[in-house]
């Protein structure tokens, strides 16, 4: 390794800088949270006096596990119904000579364009309609009708370079395609599914505009609606909503230190 | 598409037409439910005046709500916001996440995963969450950013961070950047490890090293990444919605409004349905040109 120059000090310098940035606001939550409102009015840069676990039991006084818990059903559902429903749609573009698989594609990429603020009426209609305000479905199938584009998109890349060879030797055993894609492709593309759901998880997890338009009680709120609660609660109980949001961020940065190269392989992916 | 052909033959429909409908079937029905029909009923909606609980009362109002919208001053207010969004967001995190991706890619030997997970980490934080972070932040009251520009002497805005209409729009930027250049970068990284060391090495012979390397070799071979990343980042800043929606609502009077804080506001605090359509036809149609550009980037990539 040669020796450290000037230049090699001024990137250091750089990205040391970005990365108190990126740390500062953090850093401002956790802290926060162990305060008291009078700390946090008269001295805002000290640390906190003592350490306890009061604005803990505020936030989830308001019910916050019980938002955690909607916002884990409603991941967990449309993250496997986008996953699965997707690489099926993928799969037939991709293998398959279908007469309107190129009409389909075109399709899955204008739906891929359109985001629901553009929709934003009339997708709150057609919930409405189905009787689905108010419940989990009225989220979930919103949220994995808005994944599939991008998912199959990128299963799509995937399944073109996968090797033919198996699935020709399956055929001629008279296997089916429905045979085939389920006993074969799906165990054979775990990468494709670990960054697609990956994707998706923190997508829906954080998802905020149509939850906020389709669940209005208490009982059906995912998270982020749930934060927006907390605020309402306790307007200037600054220590109760940094605790609040601690707990919500928590999980998702433990599973994104945990899966980092994940969410790093499906995100670059979006480049190519 | 194209390569699938060369082996169609063994893979002919005719015998399996059952599975191939039900895998596909499923994707399709719910991108028609949710995505094409309500696509559809937005652009039939604009035309009418109707609200949230007179569904069935609609008012044939023609070009109405689009005349309506040109005439609207906070329309245009958003509309600029977008693409005052749009460039801030450009050069803050395409720039930034150019420059960081650069240093971590050939400016330091040691640290680049630690550097690059700090950095990436927003990206994976509810923008609800990251917004009421810098709500506090921001607090004239309590905020550090207040507590610091106190402490070396200088005077905070007297309205507050996001009270002031000049500066609130900007306060904004710095939460949205500081959410996505991580993000930025981890793309634009991809494409730089891309590029094989022996270019750098014939670079080094022809006395190109460093910036100038970075000038005249790194930047056009990652061309068409920086091309999707900017359309990427042109995309968002059409969607934003929950820096608006939670920083500023809109205000202070309606000066960083922006196209989806402004179609809510007309659609659920107004029940001005019909008008949100109209709104939202605008969105649909600037979305579906920039999906049609991202989709002429990616092919070229």
């Amino acid at each position: 390794m040669s020796k450290f120059k000037l230049a090699n000090i001024l990137a250091y310098g750089f990205v040391t800088l970005f990365s108190i940035y990126v740390m500062m606001p953090i850093v401002v939550m956790v802290l926060t949270t162990f305060k008291t409102r009078r700390e946090i009015f008269l001295k805002p840069l000290s640390l906190p006096g003592q350490y306890n676990f009061i604005s803990f039991e505020k936030a989830f006084g308001i019910g916050l596990g019980g938002f955690m818990f909607n916002s884990f059903i409603v991941t967990l559902f449309s993250v496997t119904l986008i996953v699965i429903i997707s690489g099926m749609a993928a799969y037939v573009l991709a293998r398959i000579d279908f007469k309107i698989n190129k009409f389909v594609y075109l399709l899955i990429v204008a739906g891929f364009a359109i985001p629901p603020a553009a929709v934003l009426v009339p997708l709150y209609t057609t919930v409405s309609n189905l009787g689905l305000l108010n419940s989990i479905f009225g989220i979930v199938l919103p949220l994995t009708a808005f994944g599939i584009p991008f998912t199959v998109i990128l299963f799509f890349a995937f399944f073109l370079d996968f090797p033919r060879e198996v699935e020709e030797a399956a055929t001629i055993d008279g296997c089916s395609k429905l045979q085939i894609f389920f006993r074969i492709i799906i165990p054979l593309s775990g990468p494709a599914i670990a960054s697609a759901a990956i994707f998706q998880t923190v997508w829906i997890w954080n998802e905020f505009l149509l939850a906020l338009i389709m669940l209005n009680l208490d009982n059906v709120k995912t998270l982020p609606i749930g934060l927006i609660k907390l605020r309402g609660e306790w307007t200037s109980d600054w220590p109760a909503i940094m605790a609040g949001l601690t707990i919500a961020i928590i999980p998702v940065l433990i599973v994104f230190l945990l899966f980092q190269k994940y969410f790093v392989r499906s995100l670059a992916g979006l480049g190519k | 598409m194209d390569k699938k052909s060369s082996h169609s033959n063994s893979f002919s429909l005719s015998n399996d037409r059952f599975s191939v409908i039900f895998l596909i079937v499923p994707a399709l029905i719910f991108c028609t439910v949710f995505i094409f029909i309500p696509a559809f009923w937005v652009i039939i909606g604009s035309f009418y005046s109707f609200g949230l609980t007179s569904l069935n009362d609609w008012e044939w109002v023609g070009l109405g709500n689009y005349v309506k919208a040109a005439q609207d001053e906070f329309f245009w207010i958003a509309l600029k916001n977008n693409f005052i969004i749009v460039f801030a967001s450009i050069v803050l995190q395409v720039g930034v996440g150019t420059i960081l991706a650069a240093i971590l890619d050939r400016g330091i030997p040691y640290g680049k995963v630690i550097f690059r997970t700090i950095i990436f980490t927003p990206m994976v934080i509810s923008s609800v969450a990251v917004s009421l972070i810098w709500l506090i932040i921001y607090d004239p009251n309590v905020g550090i950013l207040n507590a610091i520009i106190k402490s070396i002497g200088l005077s905070p805005p007297m309205r507050g961070w996001l009270g002031d209409p000049n500066i609130s729009i900007w306060m904004v930027m710095i939460v949205a950047g500081w959410q996505y250049t991580g993000f930025m970068m981890v793309l634009i990284l991809a494409g730089l490890q891309g590029i094989s060391k022996e270019v750098y090495d014939a670079a080094e012979i022809d006395g190109a090293t460093g910036v100038s390397a970075f000038w005249y070799i790194t930047l056009p071979m990652i061309r068409n990444i920086l091309i999707i990343a900017i359309l990427i980042t042109t995309i968002g800043a059409f969607k934003v919605f929950e820096f608006i929606y939670i920083l500023t609502q809109g205000g202070p009077s309606n000066a960083t409004q922006v196209l989806g804080t402004y179609i809510f506001l007309q659609a659920f605090n107004l029940l001005h349905m019909g008008y949100a359509n109209a709104l939202s036809v605008v969105l649909l149609i600037i979305a579906l040109i920039l999906g049609w550009l991202q989709v002429q980037a990616s092919r070229r990539a």
